[in-house]
């Protein structure tokens, strides 16, 4: 109460001064006290009152009229004094989900982190950058000890939180399949299955899966309607789209997945992406697949990670920093 | 409970006047006008809630005094539909009347106490007290 | 960006025309509209999407609820003059494969 009221005093002082001289410095003073009193949870409509109240005491003989239109704004502020507080406490509400949902994404990063292996023969780089808070993008690798590699890109639809959910759910299911049983066309026929009984109808899930024999050099790999990635062919020097016919997972059960294979020479590169990447936009412009290729290629004589990184800050720049959607790339390159 | 003063609420005139009503107990029990304005507010709320939801119902006013302090408490009852997620109306954002209701978590701040019970098909009550300081 | 939904209904056929883009903001609205459509036994909903420049996967997702409703109900789902981009995310999610999608393309891909 003491602290109003010397609050009343300062701004009795100040409204008398302006009066007196209309002088910036008391106009100053008077954001100063609108600042401090936001500070206090002090409503526009108490402003109004302290106002008055100086008002009466500066002009005892103040007319009846002033008087009575005072009170009446005032009245016409405490709707505006309700919003404010509503606006407070749904600000403090704001603040607490963040914090709640980067407590999540912490969870979501230990649960979906995956080792990017060491070989020898293959040179690998991997990024993953969620657009916002929680990955609804997904990668993960899986080596079988005998020189076998299992590579799996996947994007759920949508992006936040509900995509996190199902992510979790994906990651479950793989970690559950023996690592001798790697071949692609099994795993995403197993995963459909999964998806199909526990996701809502429009929900589904797109998946690359890979599987790298670094013996014989093969690559084997199914799509579930996953963004097409590129293969590129050292000896010629060009791209190509591996485009697979393959329905996404969780849309019908009784879908089978082909499974295809490509010999790797030395100096390939197999590129996998999810569509945060082919969907780059810049202004209101989406870039074309050349454009990526050309980013690709600019850095492609640098160490695969190095690569990856480099083409990242090319189109996070290219965007404004800010990414629309979850940007996945990774790259696999034969060395030896 | 004996409340003395009584306003039917049925047609949306009846909010301005348990508003008059209500202001009025509240000035003679000795409420400024920041006070006065915000039960006047607080009236206004719950009136229009019953108006537009239960269509029919009443607000009643009592003025309260015991040995230490003074005070208003407002009784608003209706036999609506009522409420079936009482949490979910007293949360911040959730407004039925599009937005620019204050609701009832606005009655809660402008007041003092507030309690509410509401049962699927009855009705609703809603008492809310202010203090005089 | 917007979405406009516009819906007539001759003898046992729902016309849908969607101009606008399909995105997570729109998606919601469209699946308002059109898995009652999917309801009403015996009907075909046939969705024009020649003013549709962008879709996301979001919107997909609602054509997906649409088509399983549509097994559910007895009911039929064909989509009509499909933009070339958009065309593009049916094709590499195998939709199209699953999908009745009138294969006269705006852009003059197949």
């Amino acid at each position: 109460m003491s602290t109003l009221k010397l609050d009343l005093e300062n701004y009795k002082e100040l409204l008398q001064e302006y009066i007196k001289t209309q002088d910036e410095q008391a106009l100053y003073q008077a954001e100063q006290f609108s600042k401090q009193s936001m500070q206090q949870n002090i409503s526009p409509e108490e402003i109004i009152n302290v106002h008055i109240q100086s008002l009466q005491e500066l002009y005892p003989e103040m007319p009846d009229y002033i008087q009575a239109s005072m009170n009446f704004l005032l009245e016409t502020m405490i709707s505006y004094g309700l919003a404010y507080q509503e606006h407070q406490s749904l600000r403090e509400k704001q603040l607490e989900l963040k914090s709640e949902i980067s407590v999540a994404a912490n969870m979501q990063k230990t649960l979906l982190s995956t080792v990017k292996p060491d070989l020898e023969e293959v040179d690998i780089g991997a990024l993953s950058v969620p657009a916002k808070q929680m990955n609804g993008d997904y990668h993960h690798f899986v080596q079988d000890g005998k020189g076998s590699l299992g590579i799996a890109v996947a994007d759920v639809i949508g992006k936040g939180v509900p995509a996190a959910l199902c992510m979790s759910m994906i990651k479950y299911s793989m970690d559950s399949y023996p690592e001798m049983r790697m071949d692609p066309s099994v795993i995403l026929g197993s995963l459909n299955r999964v998806v199909e009984r526990n996701v809502d109808a429009s929900m589904f899930i797109t998946m690359f899966y890979g599987l790298y024999n670094s013996n014989t050099h093969t690559f084997s790999y199914s799509s579930a309607g996953h963004e097409p990635g590129f293969y590129y062919y050292s000896d010629r020097d060009e791209f190509e789209e591996i485009d697979v016919p393959g329905l996404v997972l969780g849309v019908s059960s009784e879908t089978s997945y082909t499974q295809y294979q490509k010999k790797v020479e030395k100096g390939d590169m197999i590129i996998l992406l999810t569509d945060g990447v082919t969907e780059c936009r810049q202004g209101d412009r989406f870039i074309e697949q050349e454009e990526i290729l050309h980013v690709i290629k600019q850095y492609s004589h640098l160490p695969a990670q190095e690569t990856v990184e480099n083409v990242y800050k090319h189109f996070e720049r290219l965007q404004d920093f800010h990414l629309r959607d979850d940007f996945t790339l990774i790259i696999l390159k034969r060395n030896v | 409970m004996d409340f003395q003063s009584c306003v039917n609420i049925k047609k949306e005139w009846d909010i301005v006047g348990a508003r008059q009503l209500g202001r009025d107990i509240a000035r003679k029990i000795g409420f400024g006008t920041v006070d006065q304005a915000r039960i006047a507010t607080a009236i206004s709320e719950l009136a229009r809630n019953i108006y537009l939801y239960a269509g029919t119902g009443k607000v009643c006013f009592e003025a309260l005094e015991d040995m230490n302090q003074k005070g208003i408490r407002i009784l608003a009852i209706d036999s609506g539909p009522g409420i079936k997620e009482l949490s979910q109306v007293m949360e911040d954002g959730f407004s039925t009347s599009g937005g620019l209701g204050a609701g009832l978590p606005g009655v809660k701040r402008l007041m003092d106490d507030f309690d509410i019970t509401s049962e699927e098909g009855k009705g609703t009550e809603i008492t809310v007290i202010k203090w005089l300081r | 960006m917007n979405l406009t939904i516009d819906v007539t209904n001759k003898e046992n056929i729902a016309y849908v025309v969607l101009s606008g883009e399909v995105d997570a903001f729109t998606a919601p609205k469209l699946k308002d509209a059109l898995l009652p459509l999917t309801k009403e036994e015996g009907q075909t909903v046939e969705v024009d999407l020649q003013n549709v420049n962008y879709m996301d996967s979001t919107g997909l997702g609602v054509f997906i609820s649409a088509l399983k409703s549509t097994k559910e109900h007895n009911t039929d789902l064909k989509l009509v003059q499909m933009q070339e981009r958009v065309y593009r995310l049916f094709k590499i999610t195998g939709l199209t494969e699953i999908m009745n999608i009138d294969s006269t393309v705006q852009g003059g891909m197949q």
